[in-house]
């Protein structure tokens, strides 16, 4: 047990994976049981439209959901991207599938979606969401035409909204009391999270939580954004004021609530984004887990984290991200109620234990209804993966 | 025998001027002394036998107590030399008598004198004029343009992980000076000054970017060794030859692909300017950017617009703070009429066509003007990066030729013939060392062939085309620490 946390430490929830004790605040308790669909799905061809489409009847039809709304759907488009693994492609290992956002896209239109905005924060870029997919050489009319009324935002900075929008937590917050965000995150009726299935360098996942993480405007956020006002444009990465609060964001945006808390990645970024998924709830999170990369979420490999290209050929879906990302580290070979100092929080609290306690959802898959494959057919081990290339590295 | 564009040049510090001049520096060594001493010695040309040097850039006048002496030291160096084949240039600086030194050079029979600033009138040797980049100028009776103050190629060595706003970090180029320099002057052959850094030892790879960075660019590096090399290989250790080989092998790379120089660069995007002045910091800045974005271009002397062939180009960014001449705008504005976009800074009196519309965060006001776009720029002084990003962002990167992946220290230029049917991408790794994984083209149009040569491998590897679902192609390279080039055939 850790004995030198302060008691404001311990009420933020420090070491709360080495205490293994709910807090006194916790409104765990009171948080929402979620349905979970899994699907094989080995390529992003023909067999990809019905493995979605059958999920999302086996959560109960997208119609209840959209029918009629306007539904923002976050993708994953992180890092440089001039930076593959190798030759794959970044939508092959670190990027949400085009062909998955297409499908998905198509889907919702079909169930009667009013209007989609597909939104992201690409890296340190104002260009539309659109540049960046050509830049990958994808065709981003492919999701334009996949159903009506359908439209990109890059949510770095302003974009076409006139102000940000201000999402406080509920309860307080862990590290800071609210975010403020993109237009698009509070124009919508339904937020979808679409990520992609994989292990990150810090919070040892990245799933559908850590990818509203993604909607933090870099402006406010970002290591060059404005000390007063958010600056016009994004510079850089969010690095300086989340991982290590080496300053601060632009001070119209809600300030941390407490300068002495830990200044330690694996310590801050599981807390914001569970403060994240508090603020801005995601009703359907979506996993691509068709193909992916092990190691971490972007091309950091290192000795000590190789990282391969993989074709795991699994999709997962659910009405809870806090459930859905418990399936998920299920099948990349993890324990979801694993907490700090066990694999993949090996040197970072759980994030899905943290937005437990926000009253976000459960991580404990015997109390969300699991549906589809199960589990047992469609695990692909990520630490056996990772043991496989150590081997092979050790051996060369 | 007379300098000549085909000259290929070395600094050769040696005797007292050198020595002199050195004793005034911190660091200065009775060993580096003595190296100086030896390379006075005939006998030092040894290092050069058998190597594609042909012209040793000696230091001639100072106006220093020292010049008089120098002259009479470097005799039986220049007579030896001379008789090998070699040419001699004598460097003429600082508070030199100009006059006497350029007789002292003639009677010597130096092949030409190398000066700062303007040459004397009557000089009765060719002058190389050898200015600072932002004053490059060229002289009608040297075939070669000197720039003075190159920088030594690589990651900076004060932030040799810091990332720019792209996260690709900065890298020290002396691309941009020297395109801009062929630019104003296509019928010269541009060399470049650099000395390496004195502080640390020296990779083999550093040098070998130090030829390279030049040489890929069509210009030459005024070859220039750090002290303890020299000593070392005054002193026939083998670590040092070893790394003499290796520099030498790549500038024989490059003259065995002498047709590369003939190549101009190409890209869909023109950087029009005088380069002179007040222009010189935005177009400088402009052209050291494109290469970090991976955007592909040309450039283009203001002075010579007129008689440009704006063919294949997509935009032209015009820099200069003073609008062109009637004529030349007229030329511009009937670019942007046809279908192409004029990028132009904020001061451009009456702009033409009808305001468009346009995203608001964009440096760029946009106007219609017949089938293409007036793009004007918002600021005064607008911040370098933003303003080609925003540059690329307007041109849209659907229209790509090149992009490259897994590289992230590394430039490439892309030049094509004349006739267009042969093409060469440089790529040069600044940090000097392998990455994790090999570099990637993507390549937009078909080509019949692609084949990489590099001083780096044995033997040219004909590379194999990936077709990509979306259209274009991409090529993947082996893993290279300096530079390899992609011979491409139409």
């Amino acid at each position: 047990m850790r004995n030198d946390l302060t008691r404001r430490q311990l009420l933020a929830g420090a070491g709360a994976g080495a205490l293994l004790a709910r807090p006194a605040w916790s409104r765990a308790a009171a948080a929402p049981t979620g349905k979970v669909a899994v699907a094989r799905c080995k390529t992003y061809g023909t067999e990809l439209l019905p493995a979605m489409d059958k999920m999302f009847d086996q959560l109960g039809g997208l119609g209840g959901l959209v029918k009629g709304k306007t539904v923002a759907v976050k993708i994953n488009l992180i890092g440089v991207r001039w930076q593959r693994l190798g030759n794959a492609l970044m939508e092959d290992t670190f990027w949400t599938n085009p062909f998955a956002i297409g499908a998905a896209v198509h889907l919702m239109g079909k169930a009667g979606a009013r209007r989609i905005r597909v939104v992201e924060g690409p890296w340190s870029t104002t260009e539309s969401l659109q540049e960046v997919m050509f830049s990958m050489n994808w065709k981003p009319q492919d999701i334009l035409n996949a159903a009506d009324n359908v439209e990109f935002e890059n949510t770095n900075y302003l974009g076409q909204g006139r102000k940000y929008s201000r999402f406080m937590v509920p309860g307080g917050g862990l590290i800071y009391p609210g975010y403020d965000l993109n237009h698009s995150y509070e124009d919508c009726d339904v937020f979808v999270s679409f990520a992609k299935m994989k292990e990150h360098a810090a919070t040892g996942v990245t799933l559908s939580m850590k990818n509203v993480y993604g909607a933090t405007p870099i402006t406010i956020y970002g290591q060059d954004a404005g000390v007063d006002e958010p600056s016009i444009r994004p510079h850089g990465g969010r690095g300086n004021v989340f991982h290590f609060a080496s300053r601060l964001p632009s001070k119209s945006a809600p300030q941390q609530k407490d300068m002495s808390l830990p200044k330690e990645a694996g310590f801050r970024l599981p807390r914001i984004i569970a403060e994240l998924n508090s603020a801005r709830p995601v009703h359907l999170a979506i996993i691509d887990g068709v193909k992916t990369a092990t190691g971490c979420e972007t091309n950091y490999g290192s000795p000590r984290m190789p990282q391969a290209a993989v074709n795991p050929g699994v999709l997962i879906a659910g009405t809870n991200a806090v459930a859905t990302d418990a399936v998920a580290m299920s099948v990349m070979g993890f324990n979801p109620m694993a907490d700090r100092g066990t694999p993949p929080f090996a040197n970072a609290d759980s994030m899905l234990h943290l937005a437990e306690d926000l009253g976000v959802g459960l991580r404990d898959l015997s109390r969300n209804e699991v549906l589809g494959v199960p589990i047992s057919e469609v695990v692909f081990s990520y630490p056996a993966v990772r043991e496989k290339l150590l081997a092979a590295q050790k051996k060369a | 025998m007379a300098l000549n564009a085909e000259s290929i040049p070395m600094r050769w510090p040696a005797g007292p001027l050198d020595i002199a001049r050195g004793e005034k520096t911190k660091g200065f060594t009775a060993e580096t002394a003595e190296v100086l001493r030896n390379w006075q010695d005939p006998a030092s040309l040894a290092v050069v036998q058998g190597t594609p040097v042909s012209c040793l850039v000696v230091s001639w006048a100072a106006g220093l107590p020292a010049d008089a002496g120098q002259q009479q030291a470097l005799k039986p160096l220049i007579e030896k030399g001379k008789q090998a084949g070699l040419e001699f240039v004598g460097l003429i600086e600082g508070e030199a008598n100009k006059p006497a030194a350029v007789a002292a050079a003639q009677s010597a029979g130096l092949s030409a004198v190398a000066m700062e600033g303007d040459a004397p009138g009557s000089a009765a040797v060719p002058v190389i004029p050898w200015n600072k980049a932002a004053q490059v100028r060229s002289i009608a009776n040297s075939p070669v343009l000197g720039i003075s103050d190159g920088v030594w190629p690589g990651l900076p060595q004060a932030a040799s992980q810091a990332g720019g706003p792209t996260n690709l970090p900065w890298v020290d180029s002396n691309g941009a000076v020297l395109l801009i320099a062929r630019a104003l002057a296509p019928d010269k052959t541009v060399w470049i000054d650099f000395d390496p850094p004195q502080q640390a030892a020296l990779a083999t790879e550093a040098y070998m970017l130090a030829v390279a960075d030049p040489a890929s660019h069509g210009a030459r590096w005024v070859i220039s060794l750090d002290d303890k090399l020299r000593a070392d290989l005054t002193a026939g250790k083998q670590p040092a030859a070893d790394t003499w080989k290796k520099a030498i092998d790549t500038l024989a790379f490059f003259e065995q692909h002498k047709q590369f120089r003939t190549y101009q660069p190409n890209g869909l995007l023109a950087v029009m300017s005088n380069f002179a002045g007040p222009n010189w910091e935005a177009g400088e800045e402009a052209i050291n950017l494109l290469p970090r974005i991976r955007q592909p271009f040309r450039v283009m002397a203001r002075s010579r617009a007129g008689g440009a062939s704006f063919t294949g180009l997509q935009a032209i960014f015009y820099v200069d703070r003073e609008p062109p001449d009637a004529e030349l705008r007229k030329k511009l504005i009937a670019f942007a009429s046809g279908g192409g976009i004029l990028f132009v800074p904020s001061k451009w009196p009456n702009p033409e066509g009808s305001p468009a519309p346009a995203e608001p965060y964009l440096l760029f006001s946009m106007r219609a003007v017949g089938k293409g776009r007036l793009a004007v720029c918002k600021e005064d002084q607008p911040d370098a990066y933003d303003t080609v990003a925003d540059i690329q962002n307007i041109m849209s990167h659907r229209n790509d030729l090149l992009r490259l992946y897994n590289a992230p220290s590394a430039n490439f230029l892309y030049e094509t013939s004349a006739q267009g049917g042969q093409g060469v991408i440089h790529l040069l790794n600044y940090s000097r060392r392998p990455g994790s994984d090999g570099p990637l083209f993507y390549v937009k149009e078909p080509h019949k062939s692609a084949r990489l040569v590099s001083p780096e491998i044995a033997s040219p590897a004909e590379l194999q085309w990936a077709p990509q679902e979306a259209g274009g192609a991409e090529l993947s390279l082996p893993r290279l620490s300096v530079y390899g080039a992609i011979e491409l055939e139409k």
